[in-house]
């Protein structure tokens, strides 16, 4: 059967090595900033540094299912529906999934160390917790079954109304009293309330993450593309493989 | 995938198509999960979250009830009396005793904001849950701040918010 699927033997290319390759060494130098180079915070002291993953996973987790929207709301307004976009829909929800998940374990570590406790009922965790549930939704309902249409049709439509999350993610600090705090950096003017190396390391982390996201979303998308492929070659293809490999 | 080869009366008949109870079965656990975690929400919320200046004032944040209270820690409050904490927290000018079974943990410090969970008992802030506020501030802590800081640190009851 591996035949069958293994004309492309793999997700990678040439520009993806070369992604990953910048990936893995901004990974290191994030790691070197977090752990070495930047300064223990006056209050916090050390557990400042889970910051480095913790937001820039919450950061990724944004853009992925911003992502997983803009896909499906172009899947579903394009006039030949190419399931490209459906599949890279499905590979952004994946992984923001993923990193809403670093982000809510590392914020709940950073939650004992700084507020005492683990977690709290709070706006700002309980609603990342509902984004979190609400996206597992979406990645069950791409497994429901049906044709690739149905699914990208149906994980569309859903990834368009969970999207409305993420504002009342972002702006329950506000909304609400809150023991997280307000923002530090995106604070809507210049009043940026970090210093130098602290807000450097912050920074390159969201590029570090970034770029593992793209990484992670090509690949994820290539891999789906050949589980697509798979299932539309079907039971006949995969006898005649079998068939193949007892020839040869 | 199953491989077994088909025989023509398969061909005819099209299988069954099976449903997939996995993530049916999934999204039936996503919902409950949902519900559990607004109504957790819900739930902490009856504990109204008040500043210190609206204790006995604002509409729920009265002796009767179990409250959330905000403030800033006072300098020079924090003692440790048997086993409990107990200090001072203030807020636009007004200030309260809190009194707390055991350490709180955390960040918890002179002139920082905190919140205490419990209930005013003849103008004591009873508290069995503390949690420590960090600011959106991020200070690199180094020495030539020192000065900088204590300076902060005394005015902090004075500034809050």
């Amino acid at each position: 059967m591996n035949s069958a699927v293994a004309s492309p033997r793999g997700t990678g290319t040439r520009n993806t090595r070369i992604l990953g390759i910048l990936t893995i060494a901004s990974m290191a130098f994030l790691a070197l900033l977090g752990l070495v180079f930047s300064a223990e915070d006056r209050d916090q002291g050390s557990s400042v540094r889970i910051m480095y993953v913790h937001v820039p996973s919450i950061w990724v987790a944004y853009i992925a299912f911003g992502m997983t929207a803009a896909c499906s709301a172009i899947y579903l307004s394009s006039r030949n529906r190419s399931l490209i976009w459906d599949r890279f829909a499905g590979a952004a929800g994946e992984i923001g999934v993923l990193f809403v998940a670093v982000s809510l374990v590392t914020g709940s570590l950073w939650g004992r160390l700084s507020w005492g406790t683990y977690w709290v009922w709070d706006a700002r965790l309980t609603s990342t917790a509902f984004l979190f549930i609400t996206y597992l939704g979406y990645l069950a309902v791409r497994r429901l079954g049906g044709t690739h249409r149905q699914r990208a049709r149906r994980s569309a439509v859903l990834a368009l109304l969970a999207i409305l999350e993420i504002p009342l993610v972002h702006f329950s600090v506000r909304l609400w009293r809150s023991l997280h705090q307000e923002a530090t950096v995106a604070t809507g003017g210049t009043d940026v309330h970090m210093d130098g190396l602290m807000l450097f390391s912050l920074f390159f982390g969201l590029i570090s993450f970034t770029l593992l996201f793209l990484w992670l979303v090509i690949h994820r998308q290539r891999s789906l593309a050949l589980e697509d492929a798979m299932e539309n070659r079907g039971l006949d293809a995969a006898i005649e493989a079998r068939r193949e490999e007892a020839v040869s | 995938m199953d491989l077994t080869p088909r025989t023509s009366g398969d061909a005819a008949s099209p299988a069954k198509k099976k449903r997939k109870w996995a993530p049916i079965a999934f999204i039936v656990v996503a919902l409950i999960a949902g519900g559990v975690v607004v109504t957790q929400f819900l739930t902490t919320a009856i504990d109204y979250y008040c500043n210190v200046d609206e204790v006995g004032s604002r509409e729920g944040c009265t002796d009767d009830r179990r409250v959330r209270v905000q403030g800033i820690v006072e300098q020079y409050s924090v003692k440790s009396v048997d086993g409990s904490t107990e200090f001072s927290m203030t807020f636009n000018a007004k200030k309260i005793s809190v009194k707390y079974l055991g350490d709180p943990g955390g960040v918890f410090q002179e002139c920082i904001p905190v919140v205490a969970h419990g209930r005013v008992v003849n103008g004591v802030l009873e508290s069995d849950r503390i949690e420590v506020k960090h600011s959106n501030q991020y200070v690199e802590k180094n020495e030539t701040r020192l000065d900088e800081a204590n300076n902060e640190a005394a005015a902090c009851s004075v500034s809050e918010g």
